[in-house]
Formats: structure tokens, sequence, C-alpha cells
């Protein structure tokens, strides 16, 4: 309560200089852009701005820890707030990248709930607090398979029965559980066989065989726009993003839902950002349940605050019940995989090297081939 | 007692060592895998660690046999009976009805088997769990209850809720616990034992959420020729399953032998199976990921399928042999996939037809090596069908188990468990009233109260006991008690009365001592002379009491009836 009160006494400090906002150096928060950032920017952004007077940047980035380590090698930063994945959240935090996240912050939930009961279990983590779940999936371009639709992972690493250019990112993220998936591992055995060098060496086999039709891609907003443009057939992506795309776009991409990978986003403060209080502030502003909720409607990508998702309505332009649009709805959890992010950040390396030495070796599939 | 009374009280006392079997099992599987974690034997503690190679190596190498050597440690400190037990010890203590060896010996047995399996060795965690069920079945048979053979029925429960709980499979538990333990199928335990299986799925299902335990896809039998191929696949499985049989046993008598103090016995057989760890990482502990890869094809290539089932029946023997606690099941499962997938593999390659793929060979290989093993061809099958949840797989295997079974009957015996069984003395293959009347001791029937006199008395002496007395016989001893002879009325009669009894004394050809057992007795009864053998202690040969043939009669005949009531009560 006496960190509460604390905050109470800051904000209301803060407030009346809300007139002053224009001398004010303005919050730098770190995203990925696309119609993520644009629903980031009506939900919470914007509003921000409106109700604390302080100006907004938004720098943007693709994921990772390398941006930061290159901004903090110097001590200090003018990112103010990151949006990163839940794993990235944990590695910085051991590496002292991010600063200790203190859940006193948070707003208690309209109804009284306390944060911390109103949050998902394990969304408060030590150095950032877990805003949304996202998910990554596989979609595939309806104009490349007019008869017949993929409809699970294995069908993906089909180019016979499926054929067509697939997207990937060009990191050792999904396929490697995906590629295990089309063995019929179970999902609860995904993490423990991928631990194993057999485990490996089969993932990477099985990609070998659409290593020929692979595109890489990088940027988040790649995927969807590959799909669009009929570059590739079926693409890795984020669930968020496809919807865009279809909504917003009239793309005709449809998502397969077999062997989603869910994760987490979260929100979190780099250790030397140069204006730590205005960035608890913000925290605290986006992760209100009407913002979060806001965001969803827009975007469906699930708010980590029970009380947030009781809050969900229909997508503004288009009416699409947008709860029955987030990756964590019921009727898709079946085949659903949740991302180990403590498995993540601990082979990171590993699966650096492997991924690399598998671009490299181009030969032994060739002579496969 | 009314019918009513029975049935309420053995449905409570089912539900709740069902209930506490269940947590047990789940907390012993749970603090094993903890283990597991910490110690860096799990694939996923050790990917963690992937940067710290040497760290990783030195794990392997040293976790199994410093496990070992605790475990050596606490059996020989801890436990009246020094060694890790098992379901073998349920079987004889249900079979014989005799008590289960003390709580106590079986918590440090269990604990032993948690640190077996933690440290990685090459041991099985459904034995342990088996008898963890079967501890508290023990517990709840030794209430006064008024209620006839609960102990039995008891122990029934506690091993049916382990193994529903273990495999997620309520149907094979009841199977099991009468397949295994109770061994007949009387309604007074059926009801009880389903009742604490069922107990133990919902504990498994609704207050852990567990998944099954093993999900493979198999679309179905393409050809019906491949009955064929799961045959003699079944078959192929029964001679790996002597043989590995045959090197657990063999591996216990050359542990006795090394003359090593036992406490350091199993630190060896963990030292060996580090050294090998670190080539074929996948011989430690259940090895539920090398499982998996053997139902894919292409994750081992056949050489390395070949050596594995080599390793593992070699490291396995040498565990159990060696003295550290845990099962075989689980090791005969993976020996058993992992052949299965080499025959597959090797099908494929050697005979040029169609085939339904590897999964359904695997499987087939898996239970029809496991099988014979514990003796339960029943529960194998219906494992498959639960696990799987597959009919035309569970056909298919069911063809495999049958098969390896009749082979393994012929050439070994029932099971594992039967064969430390009888090295223990007691030979179920004679059923299980042979088994208790090898057991019965025969001193705790003889007769106290019988004519008798001194070798130096005379005739004319006994003539005038005998008057007073019923008997046919007198017995004679010498001045320390020991038995000389016996004297037939007709040798009274008829010889001089001043002749002394110890030079006209027949000595009688059946003599027993305190340590003969019924069954011995029966042997003998055909050389009876007389009414009655005498019975003389071993030591020095007093005559203790007196056998009559009709006592010998009335134990085996006590026996005989008792069991059959037991086995068939209603409820």
């Amino acid at each position: 309560m006496n960190r509460l009160e604390r905050f109470a006494m800051v904000l209301c400090l803060v407030s009346p200089l809300a007139a002053q906002a224009e001398e004010r150096e303005a919050l730098t928060v770190v995203s990925w852009g696309g119609a993520y950032e644009e629903s980031q920017r009506i939900a919470y952004f914007d509003p921000f701005e409106r109700a604390v007077g302080a100006r907004i940047a938004v720098e943007r980035y693709n994921g990772g820890l390398n941006g930061l380590r290159a901004e903090l090698a110097d001590g200090e930063t003018d990112w103010d707030v990151i949006d990163l994945l839940s794993t990235d959240a944990r590695t910085g935090c051991r590496e002292g990248l991010l600063a200790p996240f203190d859940p006193a912050i948070l707003a208690p939930a309209p109804d009284g709930t306390p944060a911390e009961r109103d949050f998902i279990d394990g969304a408060l983590l030590s150095c950032a607090v877990v805003q949304l779940v996202f998910s990554t999936v596989i979609a595939y371009d309806e104009r490349a398979y007019p008869g017949e639709k993929p409809q699970s992972v294995a069908d993906f690493f089909d180019v016979e029965r499926f054929p067509g250019k697939r997207a990937l990112k060009k990191a050792p993220e999904a396929m490697l559980e995906w590629a295990l998936l089309s063995y019929g591992v179970p999902r609860s055995q995904i993490y423990d066989l991928l631990s194993t060098q057999r485990g490996m060496d089969l993932a990477f086999r099985r990609l070998d065989a659409i290593r020929d039709h692979i595109v890489w891609w990088e940027d988040a907003a790649t995927p969807a726009a590959l799909l669009t443009s009929g570059e590739v057939a079926m693409a890795s992506g984020y669930n968020g993003r496809f919807f865009d795309a279809r909504i917003s776009g009239n793309a005709p991409i449809s998502i397969i839902w077999d062997g989603q990978l869910l994760d987490y986003n979260a929100w979190a403060i780099p250790s030397g950002a140069d204006q730590p209080d205005l960035a608890k502030e913000f925290i605290r502003f986006a992760t209100r349940p009407d913002r979060m909720a806001a965001q969803a409607r827009h975007i469906p990508y699930g708010p980590s605050r029970r009380s947030a998702r009781r809050r969900i309505g229909f997508h503004p332009e288009t009416l699409t019940p947008m709860r029955e649009q987030l990756p964590t709805a019921e009727h898709r959890m079946g085949t659903a995989i949740w991302q180990d992010s403590e498995w993540y950040a601990r082979t990171a390396r590993l699966r650096r090297r492997l991924f690399k030495a598998w671009l490299e070796d181009d030969s032994t599939s060739a002579a496969q081939r | 007692m009314s019918p009513f009374y029975r049935i309420v009280v053995l449905t409570l006392i089912s539900i709740s060592i069902g209930a506490l079997a269940a947590f047990a099992a789940i907390g012993f599987v749970d603090a094993a895998a903890w283990v597991n974690d910490r110690l860096l034997v799990a694939p996923r503690a050790r990917v963690l660690y992937q940067d710290r190679p040497l760290l990783v190596a030195a794990a392997t190498i040293l976790v199994p046999p410093l496990g070992g050597l605790f475990v050596g440690l606490a059996l020989w400190r801890l436990s009246a009976r020094k060694r890790p037990l098992g379901p073998a010890d349920a079987i004889v203590s249900v079979q014989t009805r005799t008590p289960l060896p003390s709580f106590r010996d079986g918590l440090v047995s269990t604990g032993a088997a948690i640190v077996s399996l933690g440290c990685g060795a090459s041991v099985g965690q459904y034995g342990p769990m088996v008898y963890l069920g079967a501890m508290f079945g023990e517990l709840a048979g030794r209430l006064k209850l008024g209620i006839a053979h609960l102990q039995g029925v008891c122990i029934g429960c506690g091993v049916a809720a382990a193994i529903s709980t273990a495999f997620n499979a309520p149907i094979a538990g009841l199977v099991f616990a009468h397949e295994v333990i109770l061994r007949h199928y009387s309604l007074r335990a059926f009801a009880p034992t389903t009742v604490a299986s069922a107990t133990g799925y919902v504990v498994a299902n609704v207050f852990f959420q567990r998944e099954p335990l093993f999900v493979v896809t198999f679309g179905g039998v393409e050809h019906s020729f491949e009955f064929l191929l799961f045959a003699l696949e079944g078959v192929l499985c029964a001679f790996v399953a002597i043989g590995f049989m045959r090197l657990v046993l063999y591996c216990g008598r050359l542990a006795q032998a090394t003359r090593l103090p036992q406490a350091v016995r199993p630190m060896l057989a963990g030292l060996a199976v580090g050294l090998v760890a670190l080539e074929l990482p996948e011989v430690m502990g259940i090895g539920a990921e090398a499982l998996r890869f053997a139902t894919i094809e292409g994750a081992f290539s056949p050489v390395e399928l070949a050596v594995l089932v080599v390793a593992k029946i070699a490291l396995t023997a040498l565990c159990i042999g060696f003295g550290f606690s845990g099962g075989v099941f689980s090791p005969a499962l993976l020996i058993g996939i992992l052949f299965g997938a080499l025959f597959g593999t090797l099908l494929s390659l050697v005979v040029p037809l169609a085939s339904s793929g590897l999964v359904v060979y695997a499987i087939c290989g898996m239970m029809a090596l496991a099988s014979p093993v514990i003796g339960a061809p029943l529960t194998t099958i219906v494992i498959v069908f639960e696990l799987t949840r597959n009919y035309a797989l569970t056909v298919a295997a069911m063809v495999s188990v049958v098969f390896a079974n009749l082979v393994a009957f012929r050439l070994f015996g029932r099971s594992l468990f039967d064969a430390q069984i009888l090295a223990r003395g007691y030979d179920l293959a004679l059923g299980r009233d042979g088994a208790m009347l090898a057991h019965a001791r025969l001193a705790d029937h003889m007769v106290v109260d019988f004519p008798v006199c001194r070798a130096e008395a005379t005739m004319g002496t006994v003539r005038r006991n005998m008057r007073e007395r019923d008997w046919e016989s007198t017995f004679v001893t010498d001045e320390a008690g020991r038995y000389v002879g016996t004297l037939a009325t007709r040798d009274v009669l008829e010889s001089d009365p001043g002749r002394s009894a110890g030079e006209a004394a027949v000595r009688c050809p059946v003599v027993f001592d305190e340590t003969t057992s019924i069954r011995e007795a029966m042997d003998s009864l055909k050389n009876f002379v007389g009414d009655a053998a005498p019975l003389v202690a071993s030591s020095d040969g007093r005559l203790l009491g007196v056998v009559p043939e009709a006592v010998v009669i009335g134990a085996y005949l006590d026996i005989s009836n008792e069991l059959r009531r037991e086995e068939n009560e209603s409820a």
C-alpha cells in the first residue's frame, strides 16, 4: 500500500504539470510496427497523450535483445518502455538489461479485484508484466489451393500435396516445434524431444524437405504481405497480422490453427531508461482493463487480465465479435502449444548455432536430392 | 456379519486405499521427475546447460554412481530386509497370506526407488509404485473389521489404484491386480479393486488432469498377412524377454558372488550407466524420449536400435541385480519398443512387402516383450487399449502378446516375479495351495500329549501303561529325551515282558523336525507306520511331539478349503 500511496502522490504531482507537456521530453516506446502498432496507437498511445499530456515517440524493432544491448552499451538509453516477448523479458532480466518490475504500480480491476489476482497466472515477471497472448500460426493463400485446403501442420511440410513457396521467419522459432509435430509427436512432449540432439536432428531433417521452397522473412508485417501478393502459398506469422490483412486489407488469407504456438508479450522498462517514472505511469495506463479491451477490439490478441477479456466487444469496422477471434478462444485451444519461454530463453544460443549450421549446410540436402 | 455391513465397509476402505495409493503414486512420479531435473538427468534439464558441456558430462558420470551409493547405504542401514521391495513381495504376501515386510522397510525401499530413478539408474517406476500401493493396502488390511480375507483384498485395491493412476488406465489397474497379485476372481475382491481403480483414475484425471501417457496415431492394419508378422514378432520378443530375465537373475547371483559389501554394489552399476550414457544418453532412467522416438520412422538407424537394445538390457540387469531400487516393466517397455522398431525397420528392408508403418511394429514389440516379464498378457493388452484408445492397434498387439507369452511361459515360466519368488523358496507354479502348504509348519499342528516311555523300561511296564490309553503305539526316548523308536501294540503284546523297550522299539521310517512343512509331510504319508510319526528337534533329536496321519490331512484340508472359500466369495 505504501508504494501505491507514493505512486498516487506522484500522479497528483504529475497531473498539474500536464499543461507544460510541450516542454517535456517524449516517452519512447519500442514496439513492433504495422497493424499491431496501429492498435496500440488507438488503445494506448493517443489516449495516454491526451490524459497525461506527455508525447509518445514510437521506435520500431523486430524483437530480440540485440537492439537493447546496443542501446545500453553506454549505460543509458532514451528507450523508456519496451514491448517484448516474455522469453526476451526473462533473458533481459537475467542479463540486467531490464529494471526490476514493481507490480504495485498496476491498477486494480474496476470491481476492486487486486491486479495480482486479475492478471492470468504467471503474468507478473520479475522485470516485466505480461500484457497479451499472441499466437504464431501458419496461414495460407486461398487462391493457391482452390481445391483441398491445408489443415494441419503436417500439410505445411507436404509440398507434393500442397505445392507452393513457404514463408518462414528467419529464426529458429516455431518451425522446430512444427517440424516435430508433423511427425505425430504429442504437444506435451515437444520440448522434451527438442531438448535432445536426436529431436533437433529430426526437426531439421523435416525442414530439409522444404528447404528449396522457403522464403525467409524477418519483419512481422512481411508474411501477410507475401501471401497477399501471391509470392508464397503458405506463411508463418502472427495471428493478429493475418487477421488484419483479411479484415482491413481484404486479402484471401486463412489461418491453420493446428499447432498454433501461444506466447506472451510483456511491457518492461530498460534498466538505464531516462524517464522511468513516466514509463511506469504508461504501463499502469496501458494495463488498465478498458485499454486492453480496446486494443483487443482492433487486433485479436488476448489481454492478460481477466477483467479485460470480459470487456472485449466487436471490431469497430467489420463488427466481428473479437472474443471469438482470440487465439485463446475455447475452440482453438484443442491443438495449441504454449511456447515454453524458459526453454526458449535457455536454448537461444544452441538453437541459433544449429540453425546457422543448417542454413550453411546445403550440401547434405543437395546430396539427398 | 450382514452383507450390507460388508459392502459399506469394503466400499469405504477401497475408496480410501484408492485415493491414498493414487496420491502416493503421483507424488512418487513427481518426486523422481523433480530429482531428474535437479541432477541433469532429464534431457530438458541437460539442454539448459548445453553451454557447459563439462558440467553435463560430469553429471552424467557422477550422478548415477553417487545415487547408487546413497541407495546402497540407505537399504543397508535403514531396512531390515536390506533389499528393495517390489511386486514379488506383494505377490508372496497375498498368495501365502503372510504379512508384507514392515511399513518402514517399504518407505526405505520407496525412497531408494525415487533416488534410483532420480539419478538415472536404468530401472522402472511401476514396480515401486505397485509396492507403494500394496503398502497402503496392507495398512488397511490390518484393521479389525470382522471381514474375512481382508488383507488380500486391500493389497489388491492398493495395487489396482497405483497402476490405474500411473498409466491413467483404470481397467488395466483392475486386471493387473487380479492377474498378477490376487490370481483369482472372487466377487469379494473384484468389487473393491474396481472401486479403488476407479478412484485412482478420478484422482489422476480430475484432481491433477494428467495427460494420457502415450498417444500414438495409427490408421489401421492394412494387410491381413501382417498378423503373421505380429505373431513372429511376438515369438522373437519372447526370446529377447527370456534373455533379459535370465540376465537379471544372473546379475543378482553375480552380485552375491562378488563378496562386495552390499552398500557399494549399486554404485558399480551406476558407474556403468554413467559411462554408457556419455555415448548413449537414452539408457538413463525411464527413457520417455527414446520411447517416443522409436515410433518415428528414421529417428534411429537399425544399428543404433540394436546397440540400444543390448545396452538397455545389460544395464537394466546390472542395475536390478546390483541392488538399485526399481522395477523392470518400464525398461522392458523401452527395450520392447526399440526391438519392435528394429523389427519393423529391418522388415521394410528385407521383405519387399507393403506394411502398415513403423508404429504398429514398435507398439507390438513393446507389449510383447513386457508382458512375459511381468506375466500379465491380459493387463498388457488392456494397457495398449487404454493408452492408445486405438482398437486396430490393440488387436495387433494382442497377437504379439499372446505368442510371446506362450513361448516365454514354456521356456522360462510365468514371469520374472515368479522366478524371483522361487529363488526365495516359494514355488507358485505348484498352485497357491502348494506354496502355502510348503510354508505351513507341521510343528504347529503336532500332538504333544502322547504315550511315551524310557528306553530302559520293561515291556511289562509298557503293556500296563498302554492299557490306560487309546493309542496303538508308544514312543520310546532315551534319558535325554531323544527319540529312540516306536513300539506298536503288537510288538508289546508279543515280546518277552522282561525285554527293554529300547531293544524292542523300531525306528519310524518317517521322522519330522520343526522345519518340516505340511507339504513335505503329505509327500511322505505313504511311508507312515503306526498311528503317528515322531517330530524331533533338528538340533539334538529330542522328541517334541508326534503327528498322526489325520492331523496332516486335516491341516491340508483346512488350507485348501480356506483358499477355496476366499476365491469364491461373493460381495
